[in-house]
């Protein structure tokens, strides 16, 4: 089976820091909170891709705090999308690069195309087609998902990505419920990773390890074919702690085992830093209880709901027929 | 030629249903992108471009999307890069799309789409309705309706060439009637390559496409300081489209010998003294109603509007103002509205009121949900309007036609 | 008595519980004296961001169709008194694009007051006050800036101090009476009304005059008509970069938005010592908002223009006091540190020594916010007497 393709751009790994491309293609000026980290991963994106890259930005905080009309802070071309429709961005763009280019209608060269989506836009509203452009392995696009945990652009509600018992204006720690929002965390990436075969890479990425971070975007970018990122991005308004510790809360979410950082590239699933450690039994988690308790989140929380926390990501490390992505086990 | 091969060489002619008609419209217009959807009636459409495809007769980037809200984002994006695209939907499923429809006509995206008119659910149904279409009557869509399979690919190659002007970028959507236009095969005129390219021009965005060769923004969000001033722009855009379509549809009679008479079809309006007024296929059972009452000395004449948005006022105004009375044939309904009528009556109301001698309009309601509107129907409303007409004063009920009891 | 309408001008998020029940509490005072009044945010300022300026307003009036007259407007463009709970705000604010950095007291109108949480004297706050054509009165309500989270509140009663001090100052808006009852209707809590009653004895205003204040022009903007607007929604993109300071010879330095800079976001910002730094790229890698310049020896200044004061940079530094966060109103310009360093390095280390040195370290940070107030010492000693 051959797949008519044009071939993706060939982006190498960057080999450490100081290798990092100094032009930025996302840059000063746009109106998000400090420490915002879902602004430093735009950064990062942009910075891995380049310039010939096309970006649709679905509604949300990096679109709403990043474009404020009449001005941008993006170099490269920019396109607002719908909330859902990350998938159906990325694929439109793709489709039509590709039909121009088939019929000389425009000089043929790879260009990225990337879409990028919240947790709100990307793992409830446009799951499904996320999903689709996920089967299409004739065109070349990254889905980035930025995951802030809560729609946060509406000024912080739940979303299918927020974590048990978070205090957001949806779920309130009040004085008959403590704990409004029971539901546990979705698993986007081993999800997209599982049910689509077709897709040749899917990846989990943190801002806080932005050299590995930037190099899956050029992996995904260059693998070719529809490709899916998911970004854990602390938040510090949604998350309730100081700006300057959005980067060591994104290595705590880390290293307590809550976000695992893995690549699946062609079937093959690889482990990534700190959580490669943990796979290898070289280093143990750390308590959820150090995480929880830096964030205002989860002020409201008593010993029983820091248990059962605990008690959920023992689960994801211990039950798990793949610890941190594949949840089943054997009857 | 066997409508089945759907590959016509030259201009020639083809037994062929309305769905198909446009299909080969999109081949003749080297559409780049296409995005389909399972809904009936408009999606037989997609089947016979999907033929056309597979066959190797027409190149463009064919995908199905998994919901209508996807299916038109998706043109809507390739719009965006330079592709010429068209999209297409029904009853519910336009609905389903209806977060794009805005968006589309916001960002001026000059996309082209059949609706397969359908009422909308519930109760489920596939007969016609206008509903689909009209609901996006003030979002700045270009909406016409056309009534034969040959006034669908004329009218589908004259949407790209409208739409995609400069002056204008605005979406344009086609009503066709569900069954009558997207299924019955007829006898239609399909031009060659050759001559579409003397009409058509390429899609070109300039300076608003999105490219790495020009680096732009497209939508950041605004706030109470620039959306008036966005909401202008479009107005402007469709007042140009109004004054642009004439234009088009000279070229095009230059170039094929039809497409007269640009924003609707008058029929026996000459010396009318009693005007009917509908869009779609209802012309039909109109036209033959007409005949038979003309036959018996009355003075009836059909306007068959092809454009609801951009609405002809000053056109109407000129045609209708010398009838005695005007019974608008609404295939659609308006709960609640003043008189409760149809759509198309209380615009066209609203288009008469400046005239200084007024024409009472008379407002019907027939042939939702598929509903036959026979000759006999029309005759009745014919017969209803002529009293008003004669009565000399204004009709304020609006007449249910067809309904038991 | 014509209505008086109040704004308070505040960092976004860390400030917004603050700034509401200062709004509220003007309503409620005032309603104890049996006038009418409405509290509301900016439209325009929702969602609000983390320091990001915004604004909250509260209109008083002896009755609903005065109060009318005033809300007729939804935004106002005349305030009587303008209060800043962040004397960092004094610089100017900054919170919309295309909009430029605008005074602080920009609404004020003749006459008006400006009321000041902050632990400088109104002389020093008046060198970045920008001068306004008429008189004023400036009132200070001292102590740092008092900033919170989403949803933890950190109430160290700098809004009854701020009320108390507007009974003093602004008695057509409510006395202190008034003002007890509207604490305790709200808060229920005694030690606030003591807190209040501290900040009406301690209030003093200073009459501003029209020479005094920082003379730097102020950016206009004329918006463009629609017709000059870009059809399609569409505005070009930023150019790429150059090098640093846009010349040759390395390093890079990227353009950036001209329209939207954010430096106004600050409340501290970075001080860099250049001699110490290993050239980690961290600072520089992990900065949400590209604000450092890469020079040509691969240093990195971070631009004054763009920074807005988040603090990753001080947090990932690897290297002790190499980058320190220190508070903005130990600044006068936004001066790249960069060039005042290669000018005159000795010079420049005991400037960087200076400024750190002003920064307290902070020890116990609860969800992490530096500024809870100082006043908090003083709630303790106040709740010890009341147990007492």
């Amino acid at each position: 089976m051959s797949f008519e393709t044009i071939l993706p751009q060939v982006l190498e790994p960057f080999r450490g820091v100081k290798r990092v491309a100094l032009e930025e293609y996302f840059t000063s000026g746009h109106r998000t909170c400090q420490g915002c980290e879902s602004a430093l991963v735009m950064k990062l994106m942009i910075k891995a891709a380049g310039a010939r890259t096309i970006v649709l930005g679905s509604t949300g905080c990096m679109y709403v705090a990043n474009t404020t009309y009449y001005t941008t802070p993006w170099v490269v071309p920019w396109m607002h999308t719908q909330l859902g429709s990350s998938g159906s961005a990325a694929l439109g763009t793709a489709a039509a690069l590709k039909a121009l280019m088939r019929k000389g209608k425009m000089r043929e060269e790879p260009i990225n195309v990337i879409a990028f989506c919240g947790d709100g836009g990307g793992a409830d509203m446009g799951l499904s087609a996320i999903s689709a452009t996920l089967t299409h392995r004739d065109y070349n696009c990254l889905i980035l998902l930025y995951d802030n945990e809560s729609y946060a652009n509406t000024d912080i509600q739940l979303s299918g990505m927020t974590p048990y018992g978070a205090y957001t204006t949806f779920s309130p720690a009040g004085k008959a419920k403590r704990i409004m929002h029971k539901r546990w965390k979705k698993n986007m990436a081993g999800m997209m990773a599982a049910g689509h075969p077709e897709c040749r890479y899917v990846a989990t990425v943190c801002a806080s390890y932005a050299v590995d971070m930037m190099n899956k975007v050029r992996k995904a970018l260059s693998i070719g074919g529809p490709t899916f990122i998911h970004s854990l991005d602390p938040c510090p308004k949604g998350w309730d702690y100081d700006p300057m510790f959005s980067h060591e809360l994104g290595e705590l979410a880390i290293q307590c085992g809550i976000f695992p950082l893995y690549e699946v590239e062609d079937g093959k699933l690889s482990f990534y830093g700190q959580t490669k450690y943990l796979v290898e039994g070289r280093t143990k988690r750390k308590p959820v209880r150090e995480y929880l308790s830096r964030q205002g989140r989860f002020a409201h929380f008593l010993e029983e709901d820091i248990e059962y926390f605990q008690q959920k990501t023992d689960e994801m490390w211990e039950k798990w027929l793949i610890p941190g992505v594949i949840p089943f086990s054997n009857a | 030629m066997k409508a089945d091969t759907l590959l016509i060489p030259q201009e020639t002619e083809a037994l062929i249903s309305g769905c198909e008609a446009i299909a080969q419209a999109c081949r003749l217009a080297d559409v780049d992108v296409i995005t389909g959807y399972p809904i009936r009636p408009y999606d037989t459409v997609m089947q016979a471009i999907a033929k056309l495809i597979s066959n190797g007769d027409f190149d463009a980037e064919y995908i199905i999307a998994e919901s209508e809200h996807s299916q038109f984002e998706i043109v809507k994006h390739a719009s965006a890069v330079g592709a010429r695209v068209f999209v297409g939907s029904s009853g519910v499923g336009w609905f389903y799309a209806m977060e794009a429809l805005a968006v589309t006509a916001g960002l001026r995206m000059p996309v082209v789409a059949i609706v397969g008119n359908r009422a909308l659910d519930d109760p489920g149904a596939f007969g016609v309705e206008h509903n689909d279409a009209m609901a996006v009557r003030d979002l700045g869509w270009m909406l016409t309706w056309v009534d034969t399979a040959q006034e669908a690919l004329d009218t589908a190659l004259m949407a790209w060439r409208l739409a995609e002007d400069r002056r204008v970028l605005l979406p344009i959507a086609i009503g066709m009637d569900g069954s009558y236009l997207t299924h019955s095969q007829v006898l239609v005129k399909v031009p060659s390559q050759e001559m579409v390219e003397q009409f058509l021009p390429p899609y070109n965005r300039g300076e608003l496409q999105l490219h790495p060769d020009n680096p732009i923004t497209i939508a950041p969000q605004v706030n109470e300081d620039w959306l008036i001033e966005i909401r202008k722009q479009s107005d402007d855009a469709m007042r140009r489209a109004k004054t642009i379509i004439p234009d088009v549809y000279a070229d095009y009679h230059r170039i094929f010998g039809r497409g007269d008479s640009p924003f609707f079809e008058e029929y026996m309006m000459e010396d009318a003294e009693v005007a009917l007024l509908g869009q779609g296929t209802i012309a039909m059972p109109i036209k033959v109603a007409i005949r038979k009452l003309r036959a018996e000395g009355q003075k009836v004449g059909l306007i068959r509007l092809k454009w609801l948005r951009p609405f002809p006022t000053a056109e109407l105004q000129a045609a209708l103002s010398n009838v005695k009375a005007v019974g608008v044939i609404d295939r659609d309904y308006s709960f609640g509205s003043p008189f409760h009528s149809g759509v198309l009556a209380t615009e066209l109301r609203s288009a008469l009121y400046s005239l200084d001698k007024r024409p009472p309009v008379v407002g019907f309601i027939a042939g939702l949900g598929g509903r036959e509107v026979t000759a006999e129907n029309v005759i009745e409303m014919s017969n209803i309007t002529t009293q008003v007409a004669a009565s000399g004063k204004s009709d304020t009920e609006t007449h249910w036609i067809g309904v038991r009891g | 008595m014509n209505p008086v309408t109040v704004e308070v001008v505040y960092r976004g998020i860390y400030q917004k519980s603050l700034a509401q029940r200062i709004g509220r509490g003007i309503v409620l005072a005032a309603r104890k004296e049996g006038k009418v009044g409405v509290s509301f945010g900016r439209y325009g300022d929702s969602p609000e961001r983390n320091g990001i300026p915004a604004k909250q307003f509260a209109i008083v009036a002896d009755d609903e169709l005065e109060l009318q007259i005033t809300m007729a407007r939804y935004e106002p463009t005349i305030v009587d008194i303008t209060i800043a709970v962040d004397d960092t705000l004094c610089k100017g604010v900054e919170s919309w694009a295309w909009y430029g950095t605008q005074p602080i007291n920009k609404l004020l109108h003749a006459d008006g007051l400006l009321l000041v949480t902050s632990i400088h004297s109104p002389d020093t706050l008046l060198q970045w006050v920008h001068r306004q054509p008429y008189e004023y009165d400036i009132a200070i309500v001292k102590g740092p800036a008092s900033l919170s989270g989403l949803w933890v509140y950190k109430d160290d009663h700098t809004d009854v101090r701020v009320l108390g001090t507007l009974s003093r100052v602004a008695p057509q808006l409510f006395g202190m009476n008034a003002l007890e009852q509207a604490i305790l209707q709200e808060w229920n809590d005694n030690l606030k009304v003591v807190s209040a009653k501290k900040a009406f004895d301690r209030a003093v205003t200073r009459r501003v005059r029209s020479e005094e204040g920082n003379p730097a022009p102020v950016q206009d903007y004329e918006k463009p008509k629609y017709w000059e607007m870009q059809e399609g929604i569409v505005v070009k993109a930023i150019p790429v970069g150059k090098g640093f300071r846009g010349e040759d010879e390395g390093g890079f330095q990227p353009e950036r938005n001209p329209y939207f800079k954010k430096y106004s976001t600050r409340t501290m910002r970075p001080v860099v010592d250049f001699d110490t730094c290993v050239k980690c790229t961290l600072c520089w890698l992990q900065c949400p908002d590209s604000c450092f310049d890469v020079t040509p020896e691969h240093l990195y200044d971070a631009n004054m223009e763009a920074c807005c004061g988040c603090g990753v940079c001080e947090a990932v530094c690897p290297v002790e006091k190499c980058v320190t966060m220190v508070n903005e109103t130990a600044f006068i310009d936004n001066t790249s540190q960069y060039e005042m360093w290669k000018q005159d390095p000795q010079a420049y280390k005991g400037w960087v020594q200076e400024k750190i040195s002003q920064e307290k370290p902070v020890e116990h940070r609860s969800h992490g916010f530096r500024y809870r107030g100082q006043y908090q010492e003083e709630i303790a000693a106040m709740q010890k007497e009341e147990e007492a």
